[in-house]
């Protein structure tokens, strides 16, 4: 090996910074593509990546990875693995690859905005690495559900749903667009690599990669954690861009970056993680709950991030946030139930009499609140009168988050004072919001959400073409009510999201339960 | 063939995709059809429509002259993926590594003639600055291009521009542990860089590329002017240099580095001639910039070619444009402009 150490040549390979002869600073890092917020040119040059790497090391490093991640892809391909998940584990990982295998890829975009608009060599040095990462993961991650398309047929969501306006795509995509393709490279490192990375892929790649372990899907955890580390090291681009802010006067700006991004990263996490942890992964391998690694991830270790960086907690982290995590998923869990034609995946009720014991141990007050709901709901699957079960019309949807506004569950559940949407009439146009620091979001940049339509708006506006012919099939679910919106979603009627389990939880019998271990 | 086998067939790749003859093969699998905010209706992204990201996509790639119907179908020739691409890297950085040690071992810096290292610190030292803006620029296409399909080979090769500046590096380093700390300060690459005359075309035709935002006009001035120019100014001319000067390491890292821009031009090739195929009038888009970008080009090129001049075994300026000329030559026309 050569001789040096990293150490001793490592800085001569990122100190190419200079200052521009022959075009303006303006032209070459426009605000619009590189916010520096007012801070000196020679300020950014002093941006310091806490993970130091090498080219080669890279290149050593990744290659092992992907040999041993793939090497189990393909031990598992030839096994019966696959078809013997549980149904609703299969659901989890069909939802996360397409909610997140295109918009990895993209992130490469954001990467690459960073690696040429970052305000420093270094900077850019490590978001060539990040560009790279993020297409390792897009492929990878479109790579595995593709050769499970003979099994799984929905599998062709990882790869489609982000061409689709299917409304959790909207959801994802309207929050990646804002985070870092539609975003410039120095408010992409704080809302992607610090906010999102730093946050909430913890939770979908170590949380979920424990749940896949429990699960036995040996495929799904080594990919995931495999992934885990790369975003380790690339989040780190966060920490020196935000420091440079705070030491320059700006960490009001850093700080509304965060708590923009952290508020929308939640809403859409809750929806995607929530579920998949809380009612998707089969009970007895449910390593916590969603809560309680929320509160390891996202509220104790990246809370402590903050704070060490001189910053606060959001504004709305004690009224809104700790509030929304005592109902926020277990009300989507509902509704994606609920509106499951207009899912790629098969909802998982995940309500049989044991899991209602779990979920009332670890949300107490959960059968008081959202088991009535469920009780209902159980007593038409029984009597065969599925039909009741299922939506007729859309939900209203906020015009930040793009998720079902669930006001009223959250005020039934006691967590919320009303159970109104927040309503904004800004130039001539009413716009709704499931919750305060979405309609702060919003407030905060007008510019860049008013001119955007919902999915409701796009209803509303006639480019949806409502169906006309409300019949049902006895009890198998074919929502002919929805056709048009599912047309518009490019759900197909076999792709349209059904029970996970064909309501086999719904005639679980308490009694009958305790023996459920195989 | 009957129906249901061309069903069946379908059925196992990607639904966008569409109706397929051949199964697609595992690099079009994780490569093929990922920009959905590609020409996407109203907007690019799920924003308003007038956010300024959306207005800089519609103008400078929707809105690119260099455009065809469908960039789909455009295939990289070496068909690399992220798996691929690594796996090749690994093995020439393996090779780069042994080289070193067997330089190291025979402590060729120290040996180096004392003229030829005032050669390379004002012509080797500074490449890392030049070099960062070509790494920058390949970002800067691969986040605009089109297709994914070019994309990725847009950031491949900006990763292996970060591979060359970091064995410049490396060996500067090394350089001046054996002949002067001064090498290995900032300073000896940036002033130089900033300041000495013959660097100046260099700097201006790059600053001014940086700034070239439509997507078209940016793989152009990169991919068919500044880079091939570069690359057969270091990879060919510099690397002889060294050759004629016993500095076998050097000779023999820029021959190797000629292997990445080979695949550069080879893709470069690969996605002119499949838009020219596509638009034969495109050749007078890609002409016009190239009226543009070639003269700064080979400005840059004439300016630095007097200090291959200075080395004690020297090589004449004149022939030295002359060879990239040539070479320079042969890429634009297996480009087909
Ligand atoms: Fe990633
Ligand atoms: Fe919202």
């Amino acid at each position: 090996m050569p001789r040096l150490a990293r150490s001793e040549w490592y800085d001569l390979t990122r100190d190419m910074n200079w200052t521009l002869a022959y075009v303006t600073e303006e032209q070459a890092w426009p605000k619009d593509l590189s916010n520096g917020y007012g801070v000196s040119t020679e300020q950014w040059w002093t941006w310091d990546e806490p993970y130091k790497i090498t080219y080669p090391e890279y290149v050593h490093n990744q290659a092992g990875k992907d040999a041993s991640v793939y090497a189990i892809n393909a031990v598992v391909n030839r096994s019966k693995l696959f078809e013997q998940l549980d149904p609703g584990w299969k659901s989890a990982i069909v939802a996360h690859y397409g909610a997140i295998a295109v918009p990895e890829y993209v992130a490469g975009i954001g990467e690459a905005r960073m690696g040429r608009f970052g305000r420093a060599a270094a900077w850019r040095n490590m978001a060539t690495y990040g560009t790279l990462d993020e297409t390792r993961h897009g492929q990878i991650q479109s790579y595995f559900p593709y050769t499970l398309l003979d099994k799984e047929p929905r599998m062709d969501w990882a790869h489609k749903a982000f061409h689709t306006n299917e409304w959790g795509a909207i959801a994802a995509r309207s929050l990646f667009d804002d985070m870092f393709t539609a975003n410039d490279a120095v408010s992409t490192a704080i809302q992607l690599t610090f906010t999102f990375e730093t946050g909430f892929t913890n939770l979908q790649f170590l949380g979920m990669a424990a749940d896949a372990m429990g699960v036995g899907d040996l495929e799904f955890s080594a990919l995931i954690s495999s992934i885990q580390t790369d975003e380790a090291r690339h989040a780190q681009q966060g920490e020196p861009t935000m420091k440079i802010l705070v030491e320059n006067g700006k960490a009001d700006v850093a700080q509304k970056l965060i708590d923009h991004m952290f508020w929308r990263s939640w809403k859409v996490f809750s929806l995607l993680t929530g579920l998949s942890m809380d009612y998707y992964t089969p009970l007895e391998h449910r390593r916590h709950s969603f809560r309680e690694f929320m509160d390891e991830l996202i509220n104790k270790q990246f809370l402590d991030q903050f704070r060490d960086l001189g910053l606060e907690k959001p504004w709305y982290w004690d009224d809104q946030y700790q509030a929304e995590q005592n109902w926020l998923h277990h009300a989507y869990h509902l509704g994606v139930w609920f509106w499951r034609p207009t899912v790629w995946w098969n909802p998982d009720a995940g309500v049989s009499p044991q899991e209602r014991d779990w979920l009332e141990e670890k949300y107490p007050g959960w059968n008081d609140s959202f088991g009535k709901y469920w009780d209902v709901i159980t007593k038409n699957v029984r009597a065969d009168a599925t039909e009741n079960t299922l939506p007729e019309t859309l939900p209203i949807v906020c015009n930040m988050c793009h998720i079902p506004v669930c006001t009223p569950a959250g005020y039934n559940a006691g967590f919320l004072n009303s159970p109104d949407p927040h309503i904004l009439d800004y130039k001539g146009r009413r716009y709704t919001f499931c919750s305060e620091p979405c309609q702060w979001i919003f407030e905060q940049n007008p510019a860049r959400f008013q001119g955007h339509e919902s999915l409701v708006d796009r209803f509303l506006g006639g480019q949806i073409k409502p169906s006309l012919h409300p019949d049902f099939e006895g009890g198998t679910i074919t929502t002919t009510h929805l056709a048009g919106v599912l047309d518009y979603m490019s759900v197909s009627m076999e792709e349209a999201g059904q029970d996970a389990t064909d309501y086999a939880w719904a005639f679980e019998e308490r009694d009958a339960a305790g023996i459920e271990a195989s | 063939m009957t129906v249901a086998t061309r069903l069946r067939k379908t059925s196992k790749t990607w639904s966008m995709f569409g109706d397929v003859k051949k199964k697609p093969s595992p690099y079009e699998v994780v490569t093929g059809k990922f920009h959905y905010h590609f020409r996407r209706d109203p907007v690019p992204f799920e924003m308003d429509p007038d956010v300024p990201l959306n207005r800089w996509y519609l103008k400078n790639r929707e809105g690119s002259p260099f455009q065809v119907d469908d960039w789909e179908q455009f295939r990289d020739p070496h068909k690399l993926t992220y798996k691929e691409y690594i796996s090749l890297q690994k093995s020439h950085e393996t090779y780069v590594d042994g080289l070193i040690d067997q330089f190291e071992d025979s402590n060729a810096a120290e040996k180096l003639d004392e003229g030829w290292v005032a050669t390379l610190a004002g012509l080797y030292v500074p490449l890392r600055f030049p070099l960062h803006i070509l790494q920058m620029t390949g970002l800067y296409v691969a986040q605009m291009a089109p297709s994914s399909y070019i994309t990725n080979c847009s950031n491949f090769q900006a990763a292996d521009e970060l591979r060359r500046i970091q064995r410049v590096a490396y060996w500067t380093k090394v350089l001046a542990n054996a002949h002067g700390d001064h090498l290995a300060q900032t300073g000896s690459a940036r002033d130089p860089w900033e300041n000495d005359a013959v660097w100046q075309p260099l700097r201006k035709v790059l600053e001014e590329m940086l700034i070239a935002y439509d997507w078209g006009e940016a793989f152009t001035a990169l991919n068919l002017a500044v880079k091939p120019a570069l690359d057969a100014l270091l990879n060919w001319q510099f690397a002889a240099l060294a050759a004629s000067n016993n500095d076998r390491l050097l000779s023999q890292m820029f021959t190797e580095f000629q292997h990445d821009s080979e695949r550069s031009q080879d893709w470069t090739q690969a996605l002119t001639k499949y838009a020219l195929e596509r638009d034969p009038d495109l050749s007078k888009v890609l002409k016009g910039w190239l009226d543009v970008w070639e003269p700064k080009a080979h400005a840059a090129v004439v300016g630095l070619a007097p200090l291959f001049e200075t080395a004690p075994v020297p090589m004449a300026a004149g022939d030295v444009v002359s060879e990239v000329g040539r070479r320079y030559t042969e890429l634009r026309s297996g480009c087909g402009v």
